[in-house]
């Protein structure tokens, strides 16, 4: 049976996708608690995958019972068990959410929304657990094609968002197939195992060098990685409110893990291309990323750009992490991303509750709903320092080893990098706490207490952060003994 | 110099491939119609489809089902599949990502009567 439960992860959301139109086809207000239940099912089957997985090792699944370099192959190792964990509870908070703050506009339209979001989901399952190249890319391109369809929901400028995210999107996924079939020419073989095996003898070839970059760039679009992010601040700011924490946390980061699994997994950490060693390459691309994406952020007014930008500097930071070469960074770099997911859930969460609640759009709104907003303004301040990065919170160690890992490799451009971008975080989030506290206007409109869903998932994101701070020693000593690259 | 020119035209695939993949992607930066950017997508899409059925095509030989079980296999006179198989999954997912993209492109007409990339960003102003 537990060989069983990667496949198992990927199809519970994706049947209940595909029969929710039948389900649903006489109630459709069944549509939101059916994957209610698949999402918290998953959940408890995704912990019960990583226990088997620490407990036992990884699981490796063969469809058809192929063997390896032939068919496809799944494997079920501690970094994506992990991260499978991280994503069917996020996915769960997520839909909670979606169940308070989906479009009005939707009515009958709303088993489409939820089949929409649990199709994404497994999509996102299939990238996180795949060990074929070109199964990725398929798993990326379904996930993207809900996010596009997700986005376009909320009509008006999410429309003009969404097309500008499917033009940007698809050519991202175009050039990541093209590097796949560079490879493939030159290696005959899609397995990243079988494909490890074969690339150290042929990386002076220029068609492997060409299909890399393809890949890397295909992927940096996907990811928002910095001179490729134009489209995802818009797309995540006029996303539906009860999307966008789901597309925040969870797409960016499947696409960077799909990144780390070809550095680690199909080329490896010391490789070096042309005479420059590839993770240089990663931690520059990082360091800009965090530095540039925090500085935009502060130039922000909406309150949802701001924090998309902030997602935007975080991936940097990631990179930066994953660059080093050495354990301590990249399980540095792995538990922020596990931060940065949550915290840019609970982001927007924030933003989805400002905006449907109090009707605040911008920094300047802020300032009316101040003192009747208890509920946001705790949350806020503990994302804030999380994502600022003061202890207690998850941020505070993810950096901490991620400067730690820089520090013993001697990058100290990388940690110059880390501290400025944390000084702009702390800038904008002044910014905000500045907007909340100032109260210049007294706000005559009195609000009501805000719905239960809403104190559930800023109540549960916000101790998810303080949490993961608390705990950060056993789940970084985790992911070093069972989530790292061969050869690191 | 000559000789890499020469070299350039013995493979009219992929010099093709290198004409279409450029020309669409100078549809998609250059034109602002939203449609004419959907028809230089599509003509990116499918110049990594027309790739991938070049570096598997092979004169003279054909489908991968053996005729006989007693003969060697050459695998001189055999297709590989794969790459094939490739390019089926790889159309229908770029057919996929159209059509999000023409009903994206529909409701975008139905809501600011223009598909004119400029003349929405004005009206969203």
């Amino acid at each position: 049976m537990s060989h069983q439960l990667p496949v198992i992860l990927f199809l519970l959301p994706l049947f209940a996708a595909i029969s929710m139109p039948v389900l649903c086809l006489k109630h459709r207000h069944w549509s939101h608690r059916i994957a209610l239940a698949i999402l918290a099912v998953m959940a408890l089957v995704s912990i019960v995958n990583l226990y088997n997985v620490i407990e036992h090792g990884e699981v490796r699944y063969m469809f058809s019972g192929w063997v390896a370099p032939l068919g496809i192959e799944w494997v079920a190792d501690g970094l994506s068990s992990i991260v499978l964990v991280l994503l069917s509870v996020l996915g769960f908070l997520g839909v909670v959410f979606a169940g308070t703050t989906s479009p009005k506009a939707l009515d009958g339209r709303i088993v489409h929304y939820y089949t929409l979001i649990l199709l994404l989901i497994s999509a996102m399952v299939g990238v996180v657990f795949t060990r074929d190249l070109f199964n990725l890319f398929v798993f990326l391109e379904v996930a993207a094609i809900a996010s596009y369809a997700l986005i376009g929901v909320a009509g008006g400028r999410a429309l003009f968002a969404a097309f500008r995210y499917l033009i940007l999107g698809t050519l991202g996924a175009s050039l990541y197939l093209l590097g796949v079939s560079y490879l493939y020419a030159v290696t005959g073989t899609l397995n990243m195992a079988d494909m490890a095996d074969k690339l150290p003898f042929l990386l002076s070839s220029k068609a492997v060098v060409g299909g890399l970059l393809f890949m890397f760039i295909g992927l940096g679009i996907k990811m928002a990685l910095v001179p490729f992010h134009a489209w995802m601040p818009d797309a995540y700011t006029y996303a539906p409110s009860s999307t966008s924490p789901i597309l925040a946390s969870l797409v960016t980061k499947v696409a960077l893990l799909a990144w780390v699994r070809i550095i680690f997994w199909v080329l490896s950490a010391s490789i070096a291309i042309y005479d420059i060693p590839i993770l240089l390459l990663v931690e520059i691309v990082g360091a800009l990323a965090a530095v540039i994406g925090a500085s935009l952020a502060l130039a922000q007014r909406n309150i949802k750009m701001i924090f998309a930008y902030g997602g935007v500097s975080h991936i940097g930071i990631i990179l930066i992490g994953i660059g080093q070469g050495n354990q301590t960074g990249f399980a540095g770099g792995i538990f922020y991303l596990l931060n940065d997911a949550v915290m840019q859930a609970a982001l927007f969460f924030l933003a989805g509750v400002a905006f449907c609640h109090y009707g605040v759009r911008t920094v300047e709104d802020m300032a009316r709903v101040g003192k009747q907003a208890p509920w946001l303004t705790v949350c806020l301040i503990i994302v804030g320092l999380g994502m600022i990065g003061l202890p207690p919170t998850g941020g505070f160690f993810g950096k901490w080893y991620i400067i730690l890992g820089a520090l013993d490799e001697g990058n100290y451009i990388s940690v110059a990098a880390v501290l400025l971008s944390t000084l702009l975080t702390l800038a904008y989030f002044v910014k905000l706490f500045e907007g909340i506290f100032r109260q210049t206007t007294r706000s005559e409109v009195k609000y009501s207490e805000i719905p239960f869903s809403f104190k559930l998932t800023l109540g549960v994101t916000s101790a998810a952060i303080l949490i993961l701070g608390l705990l950060s020693a056993p789940i970084v000593q985790l992911i070093l003994s069972h989530a790292l690259p061969p050869g690191l | 110099m000559v000789d890499a020119i020469g070299s350039i035209f013995q493979r009219p695939n992929f010099l093709t491939f290198v004409i279409i993949f450029l020309w669409g992607f100078y549809i998609m930066v250059t034109r602002y119609n939203l449609v004419k950017k959907l028809i230089g997508m599509y003509l990116v899409q499918t110049s990594v489809i027309f790739f991938l059925v070049s570096i598997s095509a092979k004169r003279g030989a054909t489908v991968p089902v053996l005729l006989s079980t007693t003969e060697t296999v050459q695998a001189v006179n055999y297709v590989n599949p794969l790459p094939h198989v490739m390019t089926l999954t790889a159309i229908v997912v770029g057919v996929a990502t159209t059509g999000v993209g023409l009903a994206l492109c529909a409701a975008i007409y139905r809501k600011y009567g223009s598909l004119d990339e400029q003349e929405i960003l004005e009206k969203l102003e």
